[in-house]
């Protein structure tokens, strides 16, 4: 596969300690696309190994806007269903830059071990030193060792490591869209997780047509008068709860935003730190960088402050835990109880449809209606639009928010960045693959 | 004629470095930037934008410009960000002199138009 692609996908089986590389046949592309068409492929592969696949969308990492996803598709040891967890911030790009559009992991380490991907090589790597620190340990080690504070991970904390079934697999020091308990598959499988580095080249077959068109596509997108809100408060004011910004307010410092996405869905809260503070902070460890609406909103219910739900969704992060099902689940009112409770959590969360996206992301349309009538069919089209931005490798949150990232121009720009001739019925046929 | 950065609209989503490195390796590729979104203090979330321009290294931080003469020992109360290092190595802002239909990349392509010529 010679274009929007490294041509390679990484076979590592921790039973036996080896790597293996294969070609990307660009007839799978024909077929399967990308993101969580080939994820899914792989996994149905690899199935008797009950693998663990890494990917990314076929645009990940190029001009289209919001080209900033990658995906961890895996059988939830909660649920039992094979799900699919989006790769946000800037980690998903990483991913494709490091050298590899997919990677499938087999078996299990008889120590803990992580991966270290990176420019095209791909090591199992002794994590002894690792395991039992927490993400933000961890994280910070790795970044020392390796001498490049851009490392980018993936990896889980003592949540994962006790096989807590809210284990989440998080990325750098944050919470993920992980409400399918990979933390703890990754644990069960002594995989503390992945560090990744790449400054990779990829090739695009129509380069000049494919920036033409994204910048198109983008001053369409910019449009939107949302785009000029940032954060989680507008969301979550747009989906119709009240008084988010006076209580966010006072402990908020930026907003940032994923891999060339228009919208800056992630929110900074400064709890030991002045939030108006410019300057760098001298403090280690001034806040908590916060990216899950429905967490937010479960601490801001149950009676937190900003500054003491920001404190709980930090612990939370450290600790690799899903802070939606500790809000939600642990019935805890203070920090202390909070922190207390990670090991005894207990209870179920409801995911939408058929219950292989996170809902992360919120189930409907925001900021925009999209046309929609009616909730059955709001759910149809969430799970459709889930699957075709993971496909793709677009954000799946700014998706829900913007219809000129549509079907039709992610095929045109899939088919002029691969000069292969993608079709709306191929498409049909990867998302029905994909709903099952 | 430059290129001008306001670091405070600035959401660090890299579009930037993305698409100057494009102007220099008709490919997709961050090597080649002259612009970069540096990011390397992220659990401060204290990020902005660098610009190597021929002779200075512009540092657009939250607080405000510092413009650099390349070649001067740096600031030693200013710990040096992991970003800057490979700056100084590549070829500094030429404005996309070649991309007649774009003007500067970085510019046509903020999303949050936190760069703009100046």
């Amino acid at each position: 596969m010679e274009y929007l692609s490294t041509d390679k996908i990484l076979i590592i089986d921790l039973n036996a300690a080896e790597v293996e590389e294969e070609d990307l046949d660009e007839t799978l592309v024909k077929e399967k696309i990308g993101g969580i068409g080939m994820t899914t492929y792989l996994y149905d592969k690899y199935k008797e190994e009950d693998p663990i696949v890494i990917g990314t969308g076929l645009l990940t990492g190029t001009t289209y806007p919001a080209s900033a996803s990658g995906q961890i598709t895996a059988k939830s040891p909660v649920t039992g269903k094979v799900c699919h967890c989006p790769v946000i911030y800037k980690l998903g790009v990483e991913i494709k830059y490091a050298g590899f559009d997919y990677i499938v992991v087999k078996g299990r380490s008889e120590s803990p071990v992580y991966l270290w991907i990176h420019d095209g090589v791909a090591d199992i790597s002794d994590a002894a030193d690792l395991w039992g620190k927490d993400v933000w340990e961890a994280t910070d080690e790795l970044r020392k060792f390796v001498g490049d504070d851009l490392l980018q991970t993936m990896l889980i904390g003592p949540a994962g490591e006790n096989g807590s079934d809210y284990a989440q697999v998080c990325y750098n020091h944050w919470n993920s869209p992980d409400r399918f308990g990979f933390g703890k598959l990754f644990g069960s499988r002594n995989l503390k997780g992945f560090a990744f580095r790449g400054m990779g080249l990829i090739e695009v077959a129509e380069p000049e047509d494919y920036v033409e068109r994204s910048l198109e596509i983008l001053k369409e997108v910019k449009e939107n008068k949302f785009l000029g809100k940032k954060g989680l408060a507008p969301i979550l004011t747009a989906l119709g709860e009240e008084g988010v910004d006076e209580w966010i307010d006072p402990v908020t410092h930026r907003h940032s935003a994923d891999y060339f996405t228009p919208y800056a869905s992630n929110t900074a809260l400064f709890l030991d730190e002045d939030p108006g503070l410019l300057e760098e902070s001298k403090k280690e460890e001034p806040g908590v960088l916060v990216s899950d609406l429905y967490a937010l909103l479960g601490f801001k219910n149950s009676g937190f402050s900003a500054k003491d739900a920001g404190s709980a969704l930090k612990a939370c992060a450290k600790y690799g835990i899903d802070p939606f099902a500790v809000a939600k689940l642990s019935g805890k009112t203070t920090l202390e109880e909070i922190t207390a409770s990670f090991d005894s959590i207990s209870g179920e969360i409801t995911i939408p449809g058929r219950g292989i996206f996170s809902p992360w992301c919120p189930a409907g349309p925001v900021f925009n209606d999209f046309g929609l009538a009616g909730e059955d069919g709001t759910i149809a089209w969430w799970e459709r639009r889930q699957a075709v931005s993971m496909i793709f490798g677009i954000q799946p949150m700014f998706s829900l928010m913007c219809p000129e990232l549509t079907e039709e121009n992610m095929l045109e720009l899939a088919s002029l960045g691969t000069d292969i001739e993608l079709t709306r019925e191929t498409l049909d046929a990867v998302v029905d693959t994909i709903l099952g | 004629m430059g290129i001008k950065i306001n670091a405070l609209k600035c959401t660090n989503c890299m579009a930037c470095e993305m698409v100057c490195s494009y102007h220099r390796d008709d490919g997709f590729a961050f090597l080649s930037a002259c612009i970069v979104a540096y990011r390397a203090r992220e659990r401060k979330d204290y990020f902005g934008v660098l610009l190597k321009e021929d002779d200075v290294l512009i540092v657009a931080r939250p607080e405000g410009l510092e413009i650099n003469k390349i070649g001067e020992e740096a600031d030693p109360d200013k710990e040096a960000d992991a970003s800057a290092k490979p700056m100084l190595l590549r070829e500094g802002c030429d404005l996309c002199e070649d991309m007649d239909d774009y003007g500067p990349m970085c510019v046509a392509f903020c999303p949050a138009d936190a760069i703009e010529l100046d």
